[in-house]
């Protein structure tokens, strides 16, 4: 599967209210009944808001006019009721809407965030971190806008708007019928161009996503960037990335604006058609007075909740072009299944068979990979940079799936295992450390089950059992010292960390791809003695370029050009190493 | 309703848009034009249903008028919300430039301890926030007020006495709005820390996302996520329960308004002190009256907002800029000393008292255990940190004392993590712009990259994506190397530059730095001391401080822990020997 989100700008395919509902209806279904007893409220208080100018105008018409003030009085009683319904209707309308709002939103973040979780590796190697952070931060939140807010304003209006327009025609259908030609014109003119709007919305998003993904690169790289003077770098490439914001940011205003004053044009027309139009009718009999202010007051509880809805409607589209980007991540499948492969039996606990593997439209990295390796031996993969060497061990925990061949783990096909057993089994220290924000502490234990509820003497216990406890004099506060992702710690005391993550894990598999690369030989020599406690059975596969890690292996394997070789020796290793090509 | 807090008068709002008075001015002028007119609409109303009560006809020409006026007040409207985008866009442009330059002027301490993370939400956030106050704050403040005021002026014109009683919604209303306002605020304080909280461990899963696979930690990192997006929620309700119960009241208020107007109106009608036209005018612009009142009290809002964001946008503008910058610049020799330099962070010193020289062309070691300050030691000899004190010297003069663009042009810095950039090998070994292609060749050649980058289908102009995760390890490390030495360097500064290539490529690549940079000093920080054996001096550094140094030869006579490194090392090294 191509992991690559931002392919091109899909041309502006135009999406009606219906579709755009029906898109977003999936995030609702779970809110029908909450939904059901909000809509009530919402047509009760809709109802009467439409009803009460009636009301006046009817006062108006039988009392008023002729004077009878104990009408006027009983009206406004009357009046006074309803307006105590609207009261506690609107509290439920948007208590119940508002949470709908907050809900949603609450599940559409964690669908994300467990979509996230389940894609492979390679979906992060395919994308900018900055962009898809972007795309989870700012997108969710058009969307929560959206839910939270215009939601509710979105369908009270549409209601008012259509029990108005009701109204209209049922009170006078000639009048009516006039009075909507504007809005039916508007409405005609906001579809037409609806998917305009939508396109320059989504371009000015992503010209977000990009501007941030600037910003996050040049911020996390600010070393390099003064030490090799270019602090312009940072001002050029932002310069850039905010002018290209600002083009498309205004592209989508404007378009995004225009609806405002067309829809003030057609209400103020609408009153035109019904003064003009509501008089002559009058003078032929066919209307009255009261009736008449009854109408223009029902024009604005028409063309005011369009003219909202006018608004709403592009922050309906922002949320749409945001819920487009989202639902591209959520569209991805993960192509890492636990497959049901049938086992071919394999005795050794790793077993590579005919195994190639390119990345996504490459060209092999590498190909007709055959090897096994057997319990408690230690192997190592040597060999000159770009050989090979990460891609096999990578293989090997199926951070990705080998293009044709396959991968037995203790006898199975490496795919039939669900993802907790695999990685109980292999214990994979990545090149790049990384660490969490908090202690050191938090970073060893982490997402380990056996420790996640030890006691602090206990786990100590145990780091001292295992030989872990020397290490961490490398840091001032122990288990207690702050640890973060970023440049707080040295390189060294990063991989460190993962080496003791690692261990406490006690996997059967242990990968270490130059896991020590930047740790002195002298601590390093104390990590030798932490693996050789471990269990006799574990299988240990180390990928380094300093001679001393590897010494002690029972097997070399040479890797070159995507393809391996067995070194008889440390010395056939070196010689190779020497004499043997450089990768491609 | 609030006030924009008066305190720190830099950090005001209005003052931010001096610059851009012309285009206020032009929105004030429109957005008045078009409200005005606007109000003009209810009157032509009135003066028809009158007419006709009095004459039984309406003039032709107030129906023109009544065109006219929505034509007009259309255009004006449609001018202004170009303005308004213009305007508002502009600001936040001219802003995130501002910003950004102020950014990439600071230090590299200063980026450190004010987090990236937060400087990317100052970046977008926060000057969205402010371009929303520039969008909608000005113009709905204008109108809205020009309504009001409009409104009561017309009101009061039609019959005052029920124009006073009508206009006590006002205060009613503003008290409601700013009493609940009040409350939302610092819930909205609270919901930004939580979103935080969020990102954070939405950028922790992105950027771990390979150890997260590994480890088979999505569920725990799942669960992180659900309490934090659970806590979002709450505080998403309990602001949503401050709003579900200021609209019904705000509503309510107002509803009573018009109830006022029927009775109270009726009356006044009934004993012939007004007209039924005026009754209808007073119906229509009841609405005029509070939608405005509304606006403003959700504007109100989004001013406070902005100002909050505005305040965290200056304070950064206004950070002093780090240490005079010196204006001395020569081609350096290369002499390089470290005198009595101590660095502490906290309280802990991470070097201490550390003085050594490096004489030009000559080649030095770092070595020592981890976390033993090697790296910070290259970092300020490049300027990147301070000394807390002590001083550091390029032939004889101070650090300080050189203009940093004239210095960073003559020292190459491999760093020990790979940072490549999102764009092509070409701009990423010639990072400095005054690199030449001659100079970049070379650079190329030296670190063993020709053969490499012929593998790659467009050669020199493949853009690596960030993180470099189509690189290994070590072609990431050489690519590092060619930009460093593409500056044609005369001091070399290399950050464990050996822990990811094989022996054979790095003997061969500091080979080829010898031959094709002659001159050039080199300080190496190093684990390993069989390529260092032939180097002029050797620093052997612990916990901060210098414990030895002196040659080879010289420290395996004088200094113990010396020979216990050298000693695990040396169980293989008579196979490197032997490889030599």
């Amino acid at each position: 599967m191509n992991y690559t989100l931002n392919k091109a700008a899909q041309p502006g395919q135009k999406t009606s209210a219906v579709d755009a509902f029906k898109k977003l209806w999936p995030l609702l279904a779970e809110e029908k009944r909450v939904l059901a007893f909000a809509a009530i409220a919402i047509g009760v208080n809709s109802g009467l808001t439409l009803v009460t100018p009636l009301v006046v105008g009817h006062a108006i018409d039988t009392f008023i006019v002729t004077k009878q003030f104990g009408g006027v009085l009983a009206s406004s009683g009357i009046l006074l009721g309803m307006y105590l319904v609207i009261l506690v209707a609107q509290y439920l309308q948007t208590t119940l809407m508002g949470g709908v709002g907050q809900r949603t939103l609450f599940r559409l973040r964690n669908a994300v965030f467990n979509k996230l979780q389940e894609l492979p590796v390679a979906f992060f190697n395919a994308n900018r971190a900055g962009d898809l952070i972007s795309r989870i931060n700012n997108d969710t939140d058009k969307l929560n806008q959206f839910f939270s807010q215009s939601l509710m304003q979105f369908l009270g209006n549409a209601f008012v708007m259509l029990g108005a327009g009701v109204f209209l025609i049922a009170l006078n259908p000639k009048l009516g019928g006039a009075a909507l030609i504007p809005a039916f014109l508007t409405l005609l003119l906001t579809q037409l161009t609806s998917g305009w709007v939508k396109q320059r919305n989504a371009k000015s998003m992503k010209a977000l996503g990009g501007m941030s993904g600037e910003i996050q690169e040049s911020l996390a790289n600010f070393k390099v960037i003064i030490a090799f003077d270019r602090r312009d770098y940072f001002r050029e490439r932002f310069a850039e990335a905010n002018k290209e914001n600002y083009d498309t940011s205004v592209r989508a205003g404007i378009a995004n604006n225009i609806f405002t004053p067309i829809y003030q044009m057609a209400q103020s027309m609408a009153q035109l058609i019904v003064l003009a139009f509501g008089i002559a009718l009058i003078a032929s009999g066919n209307l009255s007075i009261g009736l008449l202010v009854s109408y223009l007051a029902y024009i604005n509880n028409f063309y005011n909740p369009m003219r909202q809805l006018a608004a709403f409607w592009a922050n309906y589209q922002t949320a749409l072009a945001g819920w487009d980007r989202i639902a591209e991540i959520l569209s991805l499948e993960t192509d890492l299944q636990p497959t049901t492969t049938e086992a071919r039996s394999s005795s050794s606990l790793l077993e590579f068979r005919d195994v190639a593997f390119h990345y996504t439209e490459g060209k092999d990295v590498i190909h007709d990979l055959n090897f096994t390796l057997e319990r408690g031996k230690t192997y190592a993969l040597v060999g000159p940079t770009g050989g090979g060497k990460t891609t096999t061990a990578s293989l090997m925990a199926r951070l990705f799936d080998p293009t044709s061949g396959t991968v037995f783990l203790d006898g199975k096909d490496i795919r039939a295992y669900s993802s907790a057993e695999r990685t109980k089994k292999v214990g994979f220290i990545l090149q790049e450390p990384f660490l969490f924000n908090g202690t050191v502490r938090d970073n060893v234990v982490y997402s380990n089950e056996a420790l996640a509820n030890v006691s602090s003497a206990e786990l100590e216990k145990q780091l001292k059992d295992m030989g872990l406890s020397e290490l961490l004099v490398r840091f001032d506060k122990g288990l207690d010292t702050p640890a973060s992702s970023g440049d707080g710690m040295s390189l060294g005391q990063k991989q460190l960390i993962a080496f003791i993550r690692a261990m406490l894990r006690k996997p059967e598999l242990l990968i270490l791809d130059e896991a020590t690369a930047n740790i002195d030989t002298i601590t390093e020599q104390l990590l030798e003695d932490v693996l050789d406690k471990l269990p006799a059975e574990t299988t240990r596969v180390v990928i380094a370029h300093r001679l001393n890690t590897i010494e002690t292996a029972d097997e070399i394997f040479f890797v070159n050009g995507g393809s391996l070789t067995r070194a008889g020796s440390l010395q056939d290793a070196v010689d190779m190493l020497l004499h043997g090509k450089r990768a491609s | 309703m609030a006030k924009p807090p008066k305190q720190a008068p830099q950090a005001n709002l209005f003052a931010l848009l001096k610059p851009y008075r012309g285009m206020v001015v032009a929105l004030f002028v429109l957005t008045v034009l078009g409200n005005g007119l606007n109000l003009i609409i209810p009157l032509l109303i009135a003066r028809g249903i009158d007419a006709y009560t009095k004459n039984g006809t309406v003039a032709t020409m107030l129906y023109i008028e009544f065109f006219a006026a929505a034509f007009f007040v259309f255009i004006f409207t449609y001018l202004q919300s170009i303005v308004q985008t213009y305007a508002s866009e502009r600001v936040a442009r001219d802003l995130r430039a501002e910003l950004s330059a102020k950014i990439s002027r600071q230090s590299y301490a200063y980026i450190q301890t004010t987090n990236p993370a937060k400087l990317l939400t100052n970046l977008t956030g926060d000057i969205d926030s402010v371009k929303l106050f520039v969008s909608q704050v000005i113009v709905s403040m204008i109108s809205s007020v020009l309504m009001i005021v409009g409104a009561s002026v017309l009101l009061i014109s039609i019959d005052w006495k029920l124009a006073l009683v009508v206009l006590t919604i006002i205060p009613i209303i503003g008290t409601v709005f700013f009493v609940i306002f009040g409350k939302v605020r610092t819930l909205f304080k609270s919901a930004r820390e939580v979103i935080d909280w969020l990102n954070k461990v939405i950028n922790e899963s992105i950027l771990g996302a390979a150890l997260i696979r590994v480890l088979n930690s999505q569920t725990a990192e799942h669960e992180k996520f659900v309490k934090a997006n659970a806590q979002a929620k709450d505080v998403g309700m309990k602001i949503l329960s401050m709003f579900a119960a200021m609209i019904p009241i705000v509503t309510f208020v107002s509803n009573l308004a018009t109830l006022t107007i029927l009775a109270l109106g009726g009356y006044l009608v009934i004993s012939d002190q007004m007209t039924i036209g005026g009754l209808a005018a007073f119906n229509n612009y009841l609405f005029l009256l509070i939608f405005p009142i509304f606006i403003l009290g959700f504007m109100s809002n989004i001013m406070a907002q902005a100002q909050a964001s505005y305040a965290r946008v200056r304070e950064i503008l206004d950070t002093p800029e780090t240490a005079p910058r010196g204006t001395y610049s020569a081609t350096l020799k290369g002499d390089v000393a470290f005198k009595d330099v101590t660095l502490i962070y906290g309280e802990k010193p991470v070097v201490k008292d550390v003085s050594f020289d490096v004489p030009a062309g000559t080649r030095t070691a770092i070595i020592g255990p981890t976390a033993a300050g090697k790296t910070q030691l290259l970092h300020l000899l490049t300027g990147l940190i301070t000394p807390t004190s002590g001083t550091i010297t390029y032939d004889g003069r101070d650090i300080n004392d050189y203009n940093p663009t004239s210095l960073h042009a003559q020292i190459g810095f491999v760093f020990q993590d790979s940072i490549i950039f999102n764009m092509s090998i070409r701009e990423n070994i010639a990072f400095n712009t005054k690199v030449t292609e001659e100079a970049m060749r070379k650079a190329i050649e030296t670190a063993e990259l020709s053969d490499f980058i012929e593998t790659l289908p467009e050669k020199l102009d493949t853009v690596v994506s960030e993180r470099g995760a189509s690189l290994s390890g070590g072609q990431k490390q050489r690519v590092m190397l060619a930009r460093a030495l593409a500056l044609e360097p005369k001091v070399l500064l290399l950050d464990d530059f050996t822990a990811r290539v094989d022996s054979q490529t790095e003997q061969k690549i500091l080979a080829n730095v010898r031959a094709n940079y002659p001159g050039i000093t080199l300080i190496s920080v190093t684990q390993k001391i069989s390529s260092i054996e032939e180097y002029n001096q050797i620093v052997l550094l612990m916990e901060g401080e210098i414990l030895a140094t002196g040659t080879h030869e010289e420290l395996l006579k004088t200094s113990p822990e010396y020979v216990q490194i050298f000693d695990s090392q040396r169980s293989t090294s008579h196979y490197e020997l032997h490889a030599e």
